[in-house]
């Protein structure tokens, strides 16, 4: 990579280009690994993510099985670490399967909006005219109804289960990223390599997907990783009103509500949940700051 | 203030309400009349007497004819009747419901913008001092903690732990008990609903604040002699607030969205509580006019804050 090259020589070799890149992106993981917020919201979410594989193939009981001879809003004990809930579940195996649940509907909603937001962002902020318009009024529809109230109805609609769940809350969440591409097309459809792709014969789809689309990654990544609170958040108020994850299915927002009804009796079952969904909410919240700072310097607040 | 262009924006924005209220209240009157099932299956009506019933309610109609119908009878303010309490008029279910959880949401609103510019004004007054990060560790907190979550443990400590400490002298009913709650218990739902939308006010404020205190002209009111208070309200803080404003429209969404969710968790009877029942028992024609009252709601909200622009900050005019 040492090759010398003269300033000139540097505009128009592509490869030096290319390296400046792996620089921007070097930079960046130095930058955040400086932040020690954001790791320690890392080593959480690192822990959560492990807990979660476990439970795929070993809880302590079968988190849907209301296990004999076992009394019900138990405290936390030897044999059940957490207590047990309403119905003599094991509250443990419940919380586990708990994190897998959120963390599967917050990264599938993070991708759908993803995939939806960067082609209708891209489409309307390089097509611009008429097609923008449309899609402008949609996003500025979507932006105008609580986003609640669109997923719970969609929800209805598309019948309950994981996928569709992810699904109603993308609906509601992809009108940011989408806005943000837009505009990232819209700036970045002007510089001169984009010209110079013209010039050279590329056709729309090699311009937005290995010119405009590659050079917005850093904002794109960012905003992708604030969905993920937000879709976490919204399962577990859905589930908290009784309208989300079927039942057998254990959710936070659903032990919390069991939790809340069950509050005087038994304050346990609705802290384990509560400290499980802030830690979460904080600990992306802080990833995504430590990584906007460190990839997206220009929208530093 | 009001001029030609002002008055022609305004019109223009009162149409395009109109039209965002057709397009969402059509979208969701066809989304809700398409779903398996009927109002009435809970009832176990079958044969002769459903056909009756749905006959009576209009909904052995074509899908367009019935919405037809809403749209007219939604234009002279009849907004159709229930299906599970039969014929019940929802006009006045939903005017009363709207009242509580604007009396709701206008009081978290309050608490957000006076406790939100407060904090965030401090925090740029102070920045990188204890009274900084305290504050802004408060406003993340108030955006990641769950707002069921602040209000199981509010009940907590308000219902079950402190009466149970001072002998009963300091009590919170969990449970509203009137119609429009007495003025404590709208004080815990209000709080806990405001908390999340002032930490994001705390933010845009105190981000806007370190911006303004950095500019020239608050140099040279400063270098002119005028006392700090004047300063930071009448040269920083007008200016810091336009961010502040262009939230504003998203703060309204914020807080009707967290409104379903406290209103169900304190049995306050508002129009979040309603909606969640209305599709819980499948009677449609409320979910219909709750969801298209709450985009008039925003429609207007949003308006407002734009002339609002115009009013903190002359320089914009339509």
């Amino acid at each position: 990579m040492a090759v010398v090259t003269t300033p000139i020589f540097e505009e128009y070799a592509g490869g030096t280009i290319a390296r400046e890149q792996v620089g921007l992106w070097r930079d960046g993981f130095r930058r955040l690994r400086r932040n020690r917020l954001a790791l320690a919201a890392l080593v959480y979410l690192s822990i959560l993510l492990l807990i979660a594989i476990i439970a795929i193939f070993w809880t302590p009981y079968n988190p849907a099985t209301i296990l004999p001879n076992t009394l019900t809003y138990l405290p936390p004990s030897g044999q059940h670490i957490l207590g047990t809930d309403e119905l003599g579940r094991d509250l443990l195996s419940r919380m586990m399967q708990g994190a897998q649940i959120s963390l599967i509907v917050g990264v599938g909603t993070s991708a759908i909006v993803l995939t939806v937001g960067v082609v209708v962002g891209l489409i309307a902020g390089y097509f611009r005219g008429w097609v923008d318009t449309v899609i402008s009024v949609f996003i500025n529809i979507f932006y105008g109804i609580p986003g609640i109230l669109v997923a719970i109805v969609l929800y209805l609609v598309l019948g309950r289960g994981l996928a569709n769940i992810m699904i109603a809350i993308s609906a509601t969440a992809w009108m940011d990223m989408a806005r943000l591409v837009r505009g990232q097309a819209f700036s970045i459809r002007e510089r001169e390599y984009i010209e110079a792709a013209k010039a050279s014969g590329a056709k729309s789809g090699k311009i937005l997907f290995g010119h405009i689309l590659p050079n917005a990654l850093g904002p794109i990544i960012v905003q992708a990783t604030f969905v993920i609170p937000i879709a976490i958040l919204t399962e577990a108020f859905l589930s908290y009103l009784g309208l989300g994850i079927p039942s057998p299915l254990a959710s936070w927002g659903s032990i919390a509500s069991e939790g809340y009804a069950a509050l005087p009796l038994e304050p346990y079952m609705m802290l384990w949940p509560a400290v499980a969904l802030s830690l979460t909410l904080l600990a992306f919240n802080f990833f995504g700051d430590g990584l906007r700072d460190a990839f997206d310097p220009r929208q530093r607040r | 203030m009001l001029t030609r262009g002002t008055l022609i924006y305004i019109a223009q924005r009162l149409a395009l309400i109109v039209f965002t209220l057709i397009a969402v209240s059509f979208l969701v009157f066809v989304t809700v009349h398409s779903l398996p099932g009927d109002a009435f299956e809970s009832e176990r009506v079958h044969g002769k007497a459903l056909q009756l019933l749905l006959h009576e309610y209009g909904l052995d109609r074509p899908i367009l004819v019935q919405y037809w119908s809403f749209l007219t009878n939604a234009v002279q303010g009849n907004l159709g009747v229930s299906f599970q309490i039969r014929g019940l008029p929802i006009t006045p279910l939903v005017t009363r419901e709207l009242s509580v959880s604007a009396e709701l949401g206008g009081t978290a609103l309050l608490i957000t913008i006076g406790v939100g510019t407060t904090f965030g004004v401090l925090a740029a007054l102070r920045q990188n001092t204890w009274v900084d990060y305290t504050l802004t560790s408060i406003a993340v907190v108030g955006y990641s903690v769950p707002s069921f979550v602040l209000a199981g443990l509010g009940v907590l400590i308000f219902s079950y732990w402190l009466p149970t400490i001072t002998n009963g002298v300091i009590s919170y009913p969990a449970i509203w008990t009137g119609t429009y709650g007495t003025l404590v218990e709208l004080s815990l739902p209000a709080i806990i609903l405001g908390f999340y939308t002032s930490g994001q006010v705390t933010r845009i404020t105190r981000a806007a604040m370190l911006e303004v205190l950095q500019q020239d002209y608050v140099r040279t009111a400063r270098a002119k002699g005028l006392k700090s208070r004047v300063v930071t309200v009448r040269h920083a803080l007008r200016n810091a607030l336009i961010p502040l404003i262009s939230i504003l429209g998203p703060l309204v969404i914020s807080i009707i969205t967290g409104s379903v969710i406290i209103e169900n968790i304190f049995g306050i009877p508002g129009l979040g509580k309603r909606f969640v029942e209305s599709i819980l028992s499948a009677d449609y024609n409320i979910t219909v006019a709750v969801f298209t009252v709450y985009a008039l709601l925003i429609g207007i909200a949003n308006l407002i804050v734009d002339l609002l622009y115009t009013v903190v900050d002359p320089r914009i005019r339509y």
